[in-house]
């Protein structure tokens, strides 16, 4: 069963190719990480999927309907949180919530009290004085209390304190749980890791990788700093160890997913005093992988 | 001699340092202006030879000359152009200055209003201010700037003006007084927004205050004008006039609007010392925590959207409707008896005027909501709300509806308000009827007007301004383009309509106006359902 499904989605504006034969599958019940560098085409795709936007070419379907001839319908049955959400000036956050949700056929009460309690939001503030955090937490609380089959969520967490990040992905966590299926674009890799069960990775209108955590491990190589009691030898010899500089009683290198256990194992036998690891950044991975374009 | 007014003014409303960095934002005032400012000031000046061609076939024989100044002295045209000087022996010069006066200063006063709420506080509201603020610029150092590029604007617009005025054949005296009085007139309208734009957090809030300042000027002016008493010397616009022009030529009377600029210029100052950035004086308040009942659709959503913006509306047009309907006293008692041998029809001739005036005025009630759409969409508040199971056509629909029914309803007030304002003064209670009429009879009028705003919308989203254009080239071809020829004329949606009760009611140009009317807002939907969404 799939919830979204693309082939050969095409759209240009002007001479700027945005979406470039794109084709993405969503299964139902899955998180979905959309993970691509900023202006890699993750809000065009979903104001596709969405029907704000028609594609030129291609095929895109949305719980089983076309996004564009179905629009409304579909709607029904989805919720979406913008990037940046705006907010009419002369509303409260609570009035907002309210309307959005009755434009969707009702919400859920008990769910919005606990959701506002939750991600600490005042609803009595007009749209105007929130701060951007403050105003995405208005859409997701929005989002989360509308029974829903599936959440598109575009960069939902910009703006949002560490606090708060940690209340949406339990949320997240829990809608999965409720069995819906869940499209979360980011440009942060550390949180997708963390929530999705499956992950695409667009670049420059084109999804370049796409499958579970697992089968994309190889893509990452993590970096690990060491401090030990005596100097560190032989590592640069170890399978998938690379960039390994040593001095001082220090040691830094970067390995591969899968060796991982190996090195640090080597390391360990020289008496570890402090040790720190960096995932790495969608940008380091996008960089080795696909050159320099990629980050731009 | 304004220029330096204002400078002292600043230097000594502010502490040092806080000016720092004004040149700098006097620069990027005037880059970002480049194109405004030129327009502006040359669209100006550019009527002041039209007005003269105008003028001049107007009144071609010395007989039409005389009965045009006689016509200008009635208390109904005396509404409009003011008090008159210097037409004991008539000239074209003198009539087209008293004549044609009044549009200069508003389009002065207009210019400045949006110029310095440019610069003050839309650049607050958006958070540009803020990026400003943050390097080496004083606190007080962007309303200077505005003030700044302000006084330079009209300065500009003074010199252009006498220049223009010399160009139509002005005594260089005469046209130096004329570029003069009207850039004071823009200067204490600069000062006014100066002072409006440290109350409010909102641009619009701003600018409406302002906007009330002009009208209650206007009014005082026009009230005074046609009283002939001492109400016009409490009217800046009334000032600008009573320098008399056309007449003997008298500069003291520009001591006021100096005065009253270096006045508001420290009020604003004051007020500016004592707010936060981005802060007005008056805080806002918490709102409701759950939404009303009743908001629970997109048509309340428009409603309520545009809530405020309807009150003031409506309240300001009943305060005018009143007052234009009171006036209708004064035209029937000298008017009707010196020219045309009384009767109903001056009264019916003024009625059926101001019922063209008030459409014009709710017009622009009408593009400024409808151009608000293309704000929504741009900003992205209109993607959750399609994001919900709401069509394209249930959002546009909803929100031209509320549009059109808000504009129907302060057409409605406009039209009673006269006629209970007539009626009451002249005990008449017909008149009432007949002001109502003459209003609500030009209902198609503004329908076709959202029609081309919907249907710019739907297809042109980019162009959504040039509703705008249909609302002012309207206005320029009812009140000055008498002299065009009629297939130009009859290009204008305002034009067909017959103006009753002076001329009898037709019912075919209203059937056909409200087809097209209906037609364009098809269109316009259809359009916005094909288009893609813009914005964030």
């Amino acid at each position: 069963m799939t919830a979204i499904t693309t082939r050969d989605l095409v759209k240009t504006y002007g001479p700027t190719r945005a979406l470039d034969r794109l084709d993405l599958t969503v299964n139902t019940g899955e998180i979905h990480g959309f993970l691509g560098p900023n202006g890699a085409g993750k809000s065009t795709t979903i104001r596709v999927l969405l029907g704000l936007v028609r594609a030129d070419s291609g095929r895109a379907e949305l719980l089983g309907g076309d996004p564009w001839a179905d629009a409304t319908e579909l709607h029904r049955r989805l919720a979406y949180v913008p990037g940046d959400v705006e907010l009419w000036p002369n509303l409260t956050g609570g009035e907002v919530i309210d309307l959005l949700g009755r434009l969707r056929g009702g919400l859920d009460e008990t769910r919005r009290a606990e959701l506002v309690e939750r991600f600490q939001l005042d609803p009595t503030k007009k749209g105007r004085t929130y701060s951007k955090g403050n105003r995405q937490k208005v859409a997701l609380v929005a989002a989360f209390a509308a029974d829903v089959e599936l959440l598109v969520l575009d960069e939902p967490t910009s703006g949002l304190d560490p606090l708060m990040e940690a209340v949406f992905q339990e949320v997240v966590a829990e809608m999965r749980a409720a069995g819906r299926t869940v499209l979360l674009s980011s440009h942060i890799l550390a949180q997708v890791e963390r929530l999705a069960d499956r992950v695409s990775i667009i670049r420059q209108g084109r999804i370049v990788q796409a499958g579970t955590l697992a089968e994309l491990r190889h893509l990452t190589r993590t970096t690990v700093e060491a401090e030990t009691a005596t100097p560190v030898t032989g590592l640069a010899a170890l399978p998938g160890v690379h960039g390994a500089e040593s001095g001082r009683g220090r040691v830094r290198f970067s390995v591969d997913a899968e060796h991982l256990d190996g090195a640090i194992k080597h390391v360990g036998a020289f008496g570890i005093r402090a040790l720190t690891s960096h995932p790495p950044s969608l940008e380091e991975l996008m960089l080795r992988h696909y050159g320099n374009g990629a980050a731009a | 001699m304004t220029t330096t007014a204002v400078r002292r003014r600043t230097a000594a409303a502010s502490g040092g340092g806080t000016l720092t960095g004004t040149c700098a934002m006097v620069r990027l005032a005037l880059r970002r202006d480049r194109v405004k400012l030129p327009a502006w000031t040359l669209g100006i000046t550019l009527f002041l030879p039209y007005f003269a061609a105008v003028a001049a076939r107007t009144n071609s024989t010395p007989e039409a000359l005389a009965t045009s100044a006689e016509m200008l002295d009635a208390p109904m045209l005396r509404l409009f152009s003011g008090p008159m000087f210097g037409m004991e022996n008539p000239t074209t010069l003198g009539y087209l200055v008293n004549a044609y006066f009044p549009e200069f200063l508003l389009g002065a006063a207009l210019m400045n209003m949006l110029l310095v709420a440019r610069h003050t506080r839309i650049e607050e509201q958006s958070g540009r201010a803020e990026l400003v603020r943050a390097a080496v610029v004083g606190r007080h150092a962007a309303l200077t700037a505005a003030l700044l590029v302000a006084v330079i604007t009209n300065v500009v617009l003074a010199l252009l003006l006498t220049a223009a005025a010399l160009g139509v054949g002005m005594t260089v005296s005469g046209a130096l007084l004329f570029g003069a009085a009207t850039a004071a007139m823009g200067l204490v309208f600069a000062a006014v927004t100066a002072v409006s734009a440290q109350l409010t957090e909102q641009a619009r809030a701003a600018a409406g205050i302002a906007g009330g300042v002009l009208a209650v000027v206007w009014l005082l002016r026009a009230v005074g004008a046609v009283q002939d008493g001492w109400l016009t010397w409490t009217s800046p616009m009334g000032w600008a006039q009573l320098t008399r022009v056309a007449g003997d030529g008298r500069w003291w009377p520009l001591a006021l609007p100096v005065l009253l600029s270096a006045a508001l210029t420290a009020v604003a100052y004051a007020l500016s010392g004592r707010r936060d950035l981005g802060a007005g004086l008056v805080a806002s308040r918490p709102g409701r925590a759950r939404a009303a009942r009743g908001l629970r659709s997109l048509l309340a959503l428009a409603f309520r959207l545009q809530r405020a913006s309807f009150l003031w509306w409506g309240g300001s047009l009943l305060a005018a409707g009143l007052v234009f309907g009171g006036l209708a006293g004064s035209m029937s008692e000298s008017m009707a008896e010196e020219f045309l041998g009384g009767g109903p029809d001056v009264m019916g001739g003024y009625l059926s005027l101001m019922a063209v005036g008030m459409v014009f005025l709710v017009g622009i009630f009408t593009v400024l909501t409808a151009t608000r759409l293309r704000t929504e969409e741009r900003r992205g508040r209109v993607a959750p709300l399609l994001a919900t199971p709401t069509g394209r056509w249930a959002w546009l629909g909803s929100s031209l509806l509320a549009t059109g029914l808000a504009a129907v309803a302060l057409l409605a007030i406009s039209g009673l308000s006269m006629g209970v304002g007539a009626a009451t003064v002249l005990d008449d209670a017909a008149l009432g009827a007949l002001a109502a009429g003459a209003v609500l009879a030009r209902i198609p009028e503004i329908l076709f007007l959202l029609g081309v705003a919907a249907t710019l919308f739907g297809f042109a989203p980019r162009g959504a301004a040039l509703a705008w254009a249909v609302l002012a080239l309207g206005a320029v071809i009812r009140f000055w383009g008498a002299d065009l020829p009629g297939w130009v004329r009859s290009l204008s949606p305002f034009d067909h309509i017959p103006r009753m009760p002076v001329e009898d009611f037709s019912l075919a140009p209203l059937v056909v106006l409200t087809a097209l009317a209906a037609g364009l807002l098809l269109i316009g939907l259809y359009g916005f359902r094909r288009r893609d969404l813009d914005g964030a």
